[in-house]
């Protein structure tokens, strides 16, 4: 049959070797020539320079960076589940961070003698509206999977600036406190301190030279 | 924005390549020049001229991001450090591509590929969408699957021929290989890419 294709013949294979290159312009010469004159007489080869084209275009639209960036941020989409409790988790101690930041900005006006009695008034206040906010913040139920309640805070510190980190822990665990939350914006610190002797760890605190404040936050007492 | 496609003796259209033009080529030997003279200001320019395609090349070879900037950088800082050993024998973009290619291949052997379910990439979505952009998105997902499963060698080959628009043996200059060696690759992967299309290009086939 004249017009049959031997695939396996050497001209055949030569210039269907060099396809990619004579569709990208890359052939010169003797190659050239080859190309072109078995391309006459060869249906198979000149379909195979059809797709070749066809690939250069695909290529060049072909973004390997992007391709390779979406499918690692399309995996983080995906996995849903620990990012939601994280943001929960976030969006509850961002609030409640804000809520100690304005009540400790307050406090800080203790240290001025000047405005100590009336801020002795805004403290009493400001912990009272405090313990209600705190309260309405708390979820009304607990979900599978988020973490665990955190340690309700029940007294409100600062400390004086030169305090160490060394200082603070041993003020820390003298009085048998652990620290719930902060520093906030205004560097005080949520404490959590035993309830039936808050009122003697209060007094503590309070004679520390390192300490410039210690105010109960929830409210009751014991 | 393209240009008007070149016509060769056979008639056939000739896409613009990313290769840089003869101008651009004088251009980059004077760069070099001056790097020799350890002029930051022409490195820096190289570096713009050479870094998209260097990491367009890398990308395909390592699969990882935070590689390809390791890979790139030591790429160019070999070039800054011994661009004094090239001696103009070949063009300077393939003494360039072969740095980069040798150093991805041994930041290869220290991170393997990471292991990811390849076919997600693939999965052709579910979504409706315009039948011709279908077609497109088929064909797109269909190739970049059929990239993924080719060996380092052959998508560095592959890449550069239809890419890179480079002729098979400045390819086997940058791979440091026999260019029957780039013709095999090419002609095997070729093949393999023609076949995960084979669903999708009914026209070509």
């Amino acid at each position: 049959m004249p017009n049959q294709i031997d695939f396996e013949a050497k001209p055949h294979h030569d210039a269907e070797e060099l396809l990619p290159w004579y569709a990208t312009g890359q052939l010169q010469g003797d190659e050239l020539a080859l190309v072109e004159q078995h391309l006459a007489s060869c249906a198979h080869c000149r379909r195979q320079v059809a797709f070749e084209r066809h690939m250069i275009d695909e290529f060049a639209q072909l973004t390997p960076e992007v391709d390779n960036g979406w499918a690692r941020l399309k995996r983080r989409l995906e996995a849903p589940q620990p990012l939601q409790v994280q943001q929960r988790s976030q969006a509850r101690q961002s609030w409640w961070d804000k809520v100690v930041s304005d009540c400790a900005e307050l406090l800080q006006s203790v240290t001025r003698p000047a405005v100590a009695a009336l801020a002795a008034a805004q403290v009493a206040f400001v912990a009272i509206a405090g313990t209600l906010i705190y309260s309405l913040s708390q979820p009304s139920y607990q979900a599978l999977g988020s973490a665990p309640a955190p340690q309700s805070a029940n007294v409100i510190a600062m400390f004086r600036a030169d305090t160490t980190e060394s200082q603070l822990n041993e003020i820390l665990r003298t009085n048998g406190a652990s620290l719930v939350g902060g520093p906030t914006s205004a560097d005080a610190y949520l404490l959590r301190v035993p309830a039936v002797s808050r009122e003697k760890t209060l007094a503590k605190l309070r004679a520390d030279k390192h300490v410039l404040m210690a105010q109960p936050i929830d409210g009751k007492t014991s | 924005m393209r240009e008007g496609p070149n016509v060769n003796s056979a008639g056939t259209a000739i896409r613009p390549r990313t290769e840089a033009a003869p101008s651009g080529a004088l251009d980059e030997t004077e760069l070099l020049e001056r790097v020799k003279a350890r002029d930051v200001d022409a490195f820096e320019r190289l570096y713009r001229i050479y870094q998209p395609r260097l990491a367009r090349f890398l990308i395909n070879l390592l699969k990882r991001p935070q590689l390809v900037e390791e890979v790139l950088d030591d790429t160019m800082m070999v070039v800054w450090q011994t661009a004094d050993s090239f001696r103009g024998t070949s063009k300077l973009s393939t003494w360039v591509f072969a740095i980069a290619y040798r150093k991805a291949l041994k930041a290869k052997a220290r991170w393997p590929d990471p292991i990811e379910d390849q076919a997600e990439d693939t999965r052709v979505s579910n979504d409706p969408a315009p039948d011709a952009e279908l077609e497109r998105s088929r064909v797109h997902d269909a190739l970049v699957g059929a990239m993924t499963d080719l060996s380092a060698e052959q998508r560095a080959v592959v890449d550069l021929t239809y890419f890179h628009g480079l002729g098979y043996r400045e390819i086997a200059e940058i791979l440091s290989c026999p260019v029957d060696t780039v013709k095999t690759r090419m002609f095997h992967a070729r093949r393999r890419l023609k076949q995960a299309l084979s669903g999708t290009l009914a026209d070509w086939l």
